[in-house]
């Protein structure tokens, strides 16, 4: 028999017994969709960070951490955010003397501070109501670490302070993906509650009145503080990191320094001490002052990271050595990725195993309706016998039919999980602009992905098929055309 | 020419043994039309797939054309069932889901033939045994008769050397039976095919040039 042949007569096969076919099909379209959707889901993860650590030139870049110990990146790396909280004892600041002897560290061509995790409720663009989540990275932007590509407008400069790079995470949310030129010029609003103190940028918090109580403070709690900034440029940034948004690192210090009221009672005190010398009462309560504290976050704890440039890839495992040594924690894309490919490794396995089950026994499947059907068929097999086919041919044929069981589940299996893929996508587009993964990319079905899954649900058909296909091979002729 | 040189075939059934054949020498010549009559389980249907290369002798040698059949292994059997032999059995055996046409390309298909020869050929044989109309028809829609006709159309489409029909009429009343032996008969003196019959009806019988009987497995 030809091979076409074959293909014919296994369809024609199946297609006597519809709903069996289609339940045993119906089997491996579950598993194999567990198997794809757990696959396109972590390739699609992996290529969309792998991309943005190309496009970030990341591969090039070694992040320094305050604190050694620390699992990750502490605060303020490429992709976590953060501003570092409480630092161990071990932490070393990593103020503007780290950074400068850090940039004078052999192979470095150029570093910046890094700061995110500023303090902040929300964000959204002026005269709209949708909130966004805060989401914020602070850079040195005249260095040569990143090479921030743009969309549109203009990149940030040292000089620039109240001034904005947005990510296309915002233009999305709020319709400008189309003409993203118009967004320039705008303003985004950044609400902030900082209780009884203020950034330093705008106005300046309320005096506490002298009878300030509890409700004072309570209303100061609740009390927002709006700072705005323009748009002047719009990142192309990649799907991963598409909610990322970017200011000048001098401009985030500003905002980063808490100015406060202090009750000042060095004038009263020695109003009280002179009337206690003097032994003449005076009222000395009138004589506290109040004065403008400031608090410079980045000066006190230093930033949340610093990133170095390499003048070349292959000086990372140099580079990071000598931060090491200087007592700084260091991570690298590379460390990352290899995190990654763990954790990857990790939920692989058990996805891995939950698919592994379900086409464990949709082959159980496959099995078991094969059995019957060369039970139904026994004087069939005699008759093709009879009319010259080899047990071989016999074989072949009920192969055949149970990869081509394996096989449509296979694709039934590839369509409903890009189906699932496209479904997904729009519910995520419609409700979700916020989250900050983009589902959208996240389910990738490269041509590797589908021609595997094919060939894997093919061979689980064939393998299942193995033990009907030979026993009806070995049937006897004549007792098979005597079978009743 | 076929030749059966002591050709035995033995069943054991609970230490018994039952010789379905026992030292069985016969010879065919071609274009031949023998007919077999015997008792229930004497051996015939043994005889006729022996020869047809469906069941093996336990001794003894068949040879076909100086052939022998005794050292054919599964590949070379099958061959000679596909090109050589053709089947007509009393149930006919026809594939349900198969239109007539489908039915008779089965060897065919087993020649590794093209598909538009298959049906080409299809088509011939079931012109020749009067089924021209009914290609497309599958068995449940077909009379007895004409089932029957299709599997000899079947039978023929290889070209055999021979047809062994194991009880054709056995499911069919006297007047089908009739056309049948005449179809049998056509094929045996305008294509020259070997006819073996098996039959339980002397009339069918009276139809053939030679007649044998078997009893106990043994030509009498
Ligand atoms: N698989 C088998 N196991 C045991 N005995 C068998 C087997 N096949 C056939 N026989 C025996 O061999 C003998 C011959 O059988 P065969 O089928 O050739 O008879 P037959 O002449 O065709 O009979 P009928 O006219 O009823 O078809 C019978 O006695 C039968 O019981
Ligand atoms: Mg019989």
């Amino acid at each position: 028999m030809r091979f076409l042949d074959y293909i014919r007569s296994a369809f024609k096969n199946l297609s006597r017994q519809k709903s069996r076919t289609f339940l045993t099909v119906s089997a491996i379209t579950v598993g194999s969709l567990s198997v794809i959707l757990m696959v396109s889901l972590l390739t699609g993860i992996r290529t969309s960070l792998m991309d943005l650590l190309i496009s970030m030139d990341a591969f090039s870049l070694v992040t320094v951490t305050p604190d050694p110990d620390a699992l990750e990146g502490g605060g303020g790396g490429l992709i976590t955010s953060g501003n570092g909280g409480p630092l161990s004892s071990d932490a070393k600041k990593l103020d503007d003397a780290a950074l400068a002897t850090l940039r004078a560290l052999p192979n470095v061509v150029d570093a910046t501070p890094i700061g995110s995790g500023i303090w902040m409720e929300a964000m959204r663009l002026e005269n709209e109501t949708k909130k966004m989540w805060p989401s914020l990275i602070a850079y040195e932007p005249e260095t040569k670490v990143f090479q921030m590509p743009i969309q549109t407008g203009r990149k940030l400069t040292s000089l620039d302070m109240d001034k904005i790079v947005v990510g296309s995470r915002f233009l999305k949310t709020y319709g400008y993906t189309d003409h993203p030129q118009d967004i320039l010029g705008k303003k985004v609003v950044f609400i902030m509650k900082m209780g009884g103190s203020a950034p330093d940028w705008g106005e300046l918090p309320e005096k506490p009145p002298t009878n300030a109580d509890k409700e004072w403070w309570d209303a100061q709690n609740d009390k927002e503080r709006l700072i705005t900034a323009e748009i002047i440029g719009v990142a192309e940034n990649s799907a991963f990191d598409d909610n990322q948004n970017y200011i000048n690192i001098a401009w985030a210090q500003r905002l980063m320094t808490q100015v406060r009221w202090e009750w000042d009672d060095s004038a009263r005190k020695a109003c009280e001490e002179q009337s206690q010398r003097e032994r003449r009462p005076v009222d000395c309560a009138s004589q506290n002052t109040l004065t403008l504290m400031k608090d410079d976050q980045y000066t006190k704890n230093g930033y949340g990271s610093i990133i170095l440039k390499a003048d070349n890839p292959d000086n990372l495992k140099t580079i990071s050595a000598a931060v090491a040594a200087k007592g700084y924690g260091v991570s690298t894309a590379e460390d990352m990725v290899e995190e990654m490919n763990k954790v990857f490794l990790g939920i692989g396995t058990v996805l891995g195993i939950i698919g592994g089950i379900a086409l464990f026994v949709a082959a159980i499947g496959i099995i078991n309706t094969m059995v019957m059907a060369t039970y139904e068929r026994i004087r069939e097999i005699g008759v093709m016998r009879a009319c010259g086919a080899t047990r071989a041919t016999i074989r072949h044929l009920f192969t055949f039919e149970a990869a081509m069981l394996g096989f449509w589940g296979g694709v039934f299996g590839l369509l409903l999980s890009i189906l699932i893929g496209k479904i997904g996508t729009k519910i995520v587009d419609r409700y979700a602009t916020d989250i900050p993964i983009p589902i959208d990319q996240i389910a990738q079905f490269p041509w590797w992905l589908v021609t595997g899954v094919l060939a894997f649900t093919t061979l689980i058909g064939v393998l299942s098929g193995l033990y009907p296909a030979v026993r009806a091979a070995r049937l006897n002729p004549v007792d098979a055309l005597r079978y009743e | 020419m076929i030749e059966l040189k002591n050709v035995s075939k033995v069943y054991e059934l609970g230490g018994e043994k039952i010789y379905a054949l026992n030292r069985v020498n016969l010879t065919i010549a071609d274009g031949d039309f023998l007919a077999i009559t015997g008792p229930s389980g004497s051996g015939k249907s043994t005889l006729a797939n022996i020869i047809g290369g469906l069941d093996t002798p336990d001794s003894g040698d068949v040879t076909v054309d100086d052939q022998s059949l005794a050292e054919a292994h599964d590949r070379a059997l099958s061959h000679y069932r596909n090109k050589m032999v053709g089947f007509v059995f009393q149930n006919f055996n026809l594939q349900p889901n198969y239109t007539a046409l489908e039915n008779v390309m089965v060897p065919l298909t087993f020649a590794k033939m093209d598909l538009a020869d298959r049906k080409k050929r299809a088509t011939e044989c079931l012109k020749i045994v009067g089924l021209g109309d009914r290609m497309k028809h599958r068995p449940g829609e077909l009379s007895g008769g004409q089932r029957q006709r299709v599997c000899i159309a079947r039978a023929l489409a290889n070209n055999p050397k021979m047809i062994i029909a194991d009880e054709p009429t056995g499911n069919l009343d006297t007047k089908k039976s009739a056309e049948i032996v005449s179809i049998l008969k056509d094929l045996n003196r305008k294509l020259g095919v070997t006819i073996i019959v098996i039959t339980h009806d002397p009339r069918v019988a009276g139809e053939a040039k030679k007649k044998l009987t078997i009893t106990d497995g043994k030509i009498r």
